[in-house]
């Protein structure tokens, strides 16, 4: 099962590290972010209450990707089946150079 | 002493792409708002800016974070004891 949720997450190119989460806890998880329970539990906070957002007293969940950019890497969240996917990614953007 | 907060939001505003702005203190108090954003998301936008900075050790790293969805997307940062919300339209 374990490869059935994973195998695609480890295609996503600049992937430094993933995690699968369930309100059960962890299902998987690897590379920067393996054994990782402090992010795993942050990320699942972050989501319980981004999905509290609501605009214009929408029905649907407020995002479809959720993502956290630091300076060097970047988490990209998503919710799909009743489980949470994150990647940890390499950030490469650099500052925009004023001429 | 608002004005000049006033001022900053109108001329956000004046963008496009943007549809919402809000600002709040650290306890999640509304600042200031315009648009699509209002007192009802201070609260969880500062909390969400918050839960954020935890996941980096660097506290002069300011996490950007992005709700990203068909009604566009919002980005989330805290500067200093501010936290900005923006609601910007996917171009």
């Amino acid at each position: 099962m374990t490869t059935a949720l994973t195998q695609g997450l480890e295609r996503i190119p600049d992937q430094i590290g993933y995690l699968v989460v369930s309100e059960e806890g962890v299902l998987a998880s690897a590379g920067e972010l393996e054994n990782d329970e402090h992010t795993a539990g942050v990320i699942m906070q972050m989501v319980r209450t981004a999905c509290r957002f609501r605009l214009h007293g929408t029905a649907e969940p407020p995002f479809k990707r959720m993502s956290v950019m630091l300076e060097d890497y970047v988490y990209a969240v998503t919710i799909s089946g009743q489980k949470v996917f994150v990647v940890k990614r390499q950030n490469n953007q650099r500052e925009p150079v004023n001429v | 002493m608002e004005g000049s907060l006033e001022q900053h939001l109108d001329d956000t505003m004046k963008n496009p792409a943007i549809v919402g702005v809000l600002c709040t203190d650290a306890q999640g108090h509304n600042l200031g708002c315009r648009g699509s954003l209002s007192d009802e998301h201070g609260g969880i936008v500062s909390v969400l800016a918050k839960q954020a900075a935890s996941l980096t050790k660097d506290p002069t790293d300011s996490p950007t974070v992005c709700l990203e969805s068909d009604s566009g997307n919002i980005l989330v940062r805290t500067h200093g004891t501010i936290t900005l919300a923006v609601h910007k339209m996917a171009s």
